[in-house]
C-alpha cells in the first residue's frame, strides 16, 4: 500500500453516512498526522528489527458490513467453559455471541457518547493514527462495580473472506471498582491476507482484577499490529499472558500505567515462530505511584528463518518508592538462521526500589541432549522434552485449566511440526 | 561383553587416546585409573558415543557387535550406561517423567509392555530405597537443586531402573561424602552379577576400598601402561603415578 491507497480508504470511511460526523474532525487530524510522519522505516529505533515490506507490497481495503461470510466454522476456535463473543472482520456479531448477563456490551459510539465523546489518549504512532483514522468497528465491554464474572470471556476476532482487508477495531475493556474478570482476546484469520491494526484500552479500577490473555493465531499471510493501553488504579491487579504461534507479522505495543498505589502488573508471554514469521513485543511498564509490583517474563522458541523482538522497558518514576520489578526474557533458537533481538531496559528515578532484569538466548543444550540420549531416548524425543521443559514454567502460570489445556494443545501441534 | 581394539580417539583434531586395548568379560569389574588429562573421560565418552569424540582408528565391540556407527541412544538401548561425572541439570523436565520415558524406551526396544504412570511410580519407589534417596527428588526437574551426592544417587537410581549390562562409572566418587559413597558402593556390589559388568573410572583409589575390581588398568597419556589385580590400586596410592611414566 502506498500513501494514495491509504487516502482512498480514508475517503471511503469519511463518506460513510452512518458514522457520527462529529468524529470526522478527530479522524481528519489523525490522518493528516499519519501522512506527515508516514509509515515507520528501519531507521526508526523502535522499528529497526521489523520488516514491513509485506504490508507495503500488498493492498488492503476497509471492510464493508457484508464482508463477513456466514458460513464460518467456529467450533475450531471454541475454548471449553468460556463465553464467546464473536467479531468478524471488525463487526460484532451478536447472534453468534453469548455474552454473560453481567457484561455490558456497547458499540464504541455508545461508549464515547457515555464518556462525553472523550477519545482516549494514544501514543500517536503511525499505526495508532491509522487506527483512529480508519476505525470502523470494535466494541466496548464494561463490568459494573462489585461484579465477578466466573467464566472467562473469549473475544474472538476473526478475519474471513476472500478479499485483502484492513481492519481497525478499537476495543474498550472497563473493569470497574472491586470487580474481576478473565478476558481472552484471540485473533484468528483464515486464508486470505489481512492487516489487522487494533487498539485495546483496558481500565482496571480500584480493587479490581483483570486476567488478560491474548492469542495470536493468524493465518500465515496476516499482519497483526496491536497497541494496548492499560491503566490501573490503586489496589488493582493486572495479569497478562500473550501467546503467538502463527501469522506473518505480529507486533504488540503494550503500555501499562500503574497510576494507583499497591497494585500489581504481571506480564508474560510465549512466542513460537517458524518459516520467516516475525513477532515483536514492545512493552512499557510505567510505575507512577509507590508500592507497586511488576514483572515481565517472556520466552520465545524460534525455528527456521523467523525473527523475534522483545523490548521491555520499565520506568520507575521519582515518586514510585518501594517498587518491586523484574524483567526476564529467555529465547531458544532451533535454527542458526533464526534471529532474536532482546532488549530489557530499566529506567529508575526513585531510590528505594528493587529491580532486576536478565536476558538469555541460545540453542538447545547439547549436554542435556547427550545426557538424555545416553539414557536411551532418541534425539527427537530428547529435544521435544527439552523444548517442552523450556516453556512449561510459563504455561503453568495460566491458572484456568481449560485455557492452559487449549494453549498446551496448540503448543504440542507446533512442536510436532517444528521438532525435526 | 566389551572389547576395545587399538582405539585411537581425537577431540578437536588432537589425539587423546592412542591405541587402547581392553577386554571386559561378562560379570567382571575393571577399574581404569589415571591422572587428570590421561584420557579416562575420553574413553567413557567414546564408548557412549558423545559428539566430537572421533574414533580415528580401531574398534569398540559390545556384545560381539561394533558400536561405532550407533547413536548414543542406540548404545544405551543395547545395554551400555554411563554414570556421569557431572550429571546434567535439565530445567523444566520432571525427574520421574524423564526416567519413565527412558525406561519405556528400553521396554519398547525389548518388545515389552511399557509402564503407565502409576505402575512406574511403584517400580521407581522400590528402587529409591536401594539408593536411600528421598522421594521429593522425583518431583523436581532432573538434577535441579540436587547436591553433588544427590546427583550421584540419581545416577545410581537410573542405573537400577535401566538395568544395563555394562555400567561405566565415571569418577563416581568425586564430590561424595562417605555416607553417599558407601550407599553407591553397596548399590554397585548388589547390582553386579555374572552377566553384568562394570568399568569404573577413577582418579583415586578411594572408591576401591568399597568395591573390588577384578582388573585395574593404569592410563597415562592415552595408553594403558600397566594392568594388574586389585593390589595395583594400592601400589598407585602409595607410589603415585610417576614411576609408571616413561
Amino acid at each position: 500500500m502506498n500513501v494514495s491507497d491509504y487516502q482512498n480508504e480514508f475517503n471511503k470511511i469519511i463518506a460513510r453516512k452512518y458514522f457520527p460526523s462529529r468524529l470526522n474532525s478527530t479522524r481528519q487530524k489523525a490522518f493528516s498526522k499519519f501522512l506527515d510522519i508516514g509509515l515507520p522505516t528501519k531507521k526508526w529505533e523502535d522499528w529497526r528489527h521489523t520488516d514491513l515490506s509485506f504490508l507495503n507490497k500488498n493492498n488492503f481495503r476497509i471492510s464493508e458490513a457484508n464482508d463477513a461470510p456466514e458460513n464460518i466454522d467456529f467450533s475450531k476456535y471454541k475454548i471449553k467453559n468460556t463465553h464467546t463473543l464473536v467479531i468478524i472482520n471488525g463487526h460484532y456479531v451478536e447472534h453468534l455471541s453469548d455474552a454473560p448477563k453481567e457484561l455490558k456490551v456497547l458499540t464504541n459510539y455508545e461508549y464515547l457518547e457515555q464518556n462525553d465523546w472523550k477519545q482516549k489518549d494514544k501514543k500517536d504512532t503511525p499505526f495508532d493514527l491509522l487506527n483512529t483514522s480508519l476505525c470502523d468497528s470494535g466494541m466496548s465491554f464494561i463490568i459494573e462495580p462489585d461484579t465477578d464474572i466466573d467464566k472467562p470471556i473469549h473475544i474472538l476476532f476473526i478475519c474471513s473472506g476472500s478479499e485483502n482487508l484492513i481492519i481497525s477495531p478499537q476495543v474498550n475493556i472497563d473493569i470497574n471498582r472491586s470487580s474481576s474478570a478473565t478476558v481472552i482476546e484471540q485473533y484468528a484469520s483464515e486464508t486470505s491476507s489481512f492487516f489487522q491494526n487494533n487498539c485495546v484500552f483496558a481500565s482496571v479500577k480500584e480493587n479490581a482484577s483483570l486476567n488478560h490473555l491474548r492469542i495470536f493465531s493468524n493465518a500465515n499471510k496476516t499482519i497483526n499490529i496491536s497497541s494496548s493501553y492499560i491503566e490501573q488504579s490503586e489496589n488493582s491487579n493486572y495479569k497478562y499472558f500473550q501467546f503467538v504461534d502463527s501469522g506473518a507479522l505480529q507486533r504488540s505495543d503494550i503500555y501499562n500505567s500503574l497510576k494507583g498505589t499497591n497494585s500489581t502488573c504481571f506480564l508474560s508471554g510465549l512466542t513460537l515462530l517458524d518459516d520467516d514469521q516475525q513477532s515483536a513485543t514492545y512493552i512499557t511498564t510505567d510505575h507512577i505511584m509507590p508500592n507497586c509490583t511488576s514483572s515481565q517474563n517472556f520466552k520465545s522458541v524460534l525455528n527456521n528463518k523467523s525473527s523475534g523482538v522483545f523490548n521491555g522497558r520499565t520506568i520507575v518514576r521519582e515518586d514510585s518508592q518501594k517498587t518491586n520489578s523484574k524483567q526476564s526474557n529467555k529465547n531458544l533458537l532451533l535454527s542458526d538462521k533464526a534471529t532474536m533481538n532482546s532488549n530489557p531496559q530499566l529506567e529508575i528515578y526513585a531510590d528505594d526500589v528493587k529491580c532486576a532484569h536478565g536476558s538469555t538466548t541460545g540453542a538447545l543444550d547439547n549436554e542435556a541432549l547427550f545426557y538424555m540420549q545416553s539414557r536411551g531416548l532418541d534425539r527427537e524425543s530428547a529435544s521435544s522434552l527439552l523444548i517442552r521443559g523450556f516453556v512449561i514454567e510459563l504455561m503453568e502460570e495460566i491458572e484456568n485449566k481449560d485455557l492452559r489445556n487449549y494453549l498446551f494443545n496448540r503448543f504440542d501441534k507446533w512442536l510436532i511440526k517444528n521438532n525435526k | 561383553m566389551l572389547e576395545i581394539n587399538n582405539l585411537h580417539v581425537e577431540v578437536e583434531n588432537k589425539e587423546i587416546l592412542s591405541g587402547i586395548d581392553l577386554k571386559v568379560k561378562a560379570g567382571e569389574m575393571h577399574a581404569i585409573m589415571g591422572l587428570n588429562g590421561s584420557g579416562k573421560s575420553t574413553l567413557s565418552n567414546a564408548i557412549t558415543g558423545r559428539e566430537n569424540y572421533n574414533v580415528t582408528k580401531g574398534d569398540i565391540i559390545f556384545k560381539d557387535e561394533s558400536i561405532l556407527e550407533m547413536e548414543p541412544n542406540e548404545r544405551a538401548l543395547a545395554g551400555i550406561f554411563m554414570s556421569f561425572q557431572y550429571p546434567t541439570v535439565i530445567p523444566g523436565v520432571n525427574n520421574t517423567y524423564f526416567l519413565r520415558a527412558a525406561v519405556n524406551a528400553k521396554k519398547k526396544y525389548r518388545g515389552e509392555k511399557e509402564y503407565d504412570a502409576a505402575t512406574f511410580l511403584k517400580f521407581v519407589k522400590s528402587k529409591l530405597k536401594e539408593v536411600e534417596m528421598d522421594a521429593k527428588y522425583l518431583k523436581r526437574a532432573v538434577n535441579e537443586g540436587f547436591s553433588g551426592g544427590e546427583k550421584k544417587r540419581n545416577e545410581m537410581l537410573q542405573l537400577l531402573c535401566l538395568e544395563p549390562e555394562l555400567a561405566i562409572m565415571d569418577e563416581t566418587d568425586s564430590g561424595l561424602d562417605i555416607d553417599a559413597l558407601k550407599i553407591i558402593s553397596k548399590g554397585i556390589n548388589k547390582y553386579k552379577n555374572s552377566s553384568r559388568s562394570f568399568l569404573v573410572i577413577t582418579h583415586y583409589q578411594r572408591l576401591l576400598k568399597y568395591i573390588e575390581p577384578d582388573v585395574v588398568h593404569v592410563l597415562i597419556d592415552g595408553k594403558i601402561v600397566k594392568s594388574g589385580g586389585k593390589e595395583l590400586a594400592l601400589e598407585l596410592e602409595e607410589k603415585g603415578y610417576s614411576w609408571l611414566e616413561s
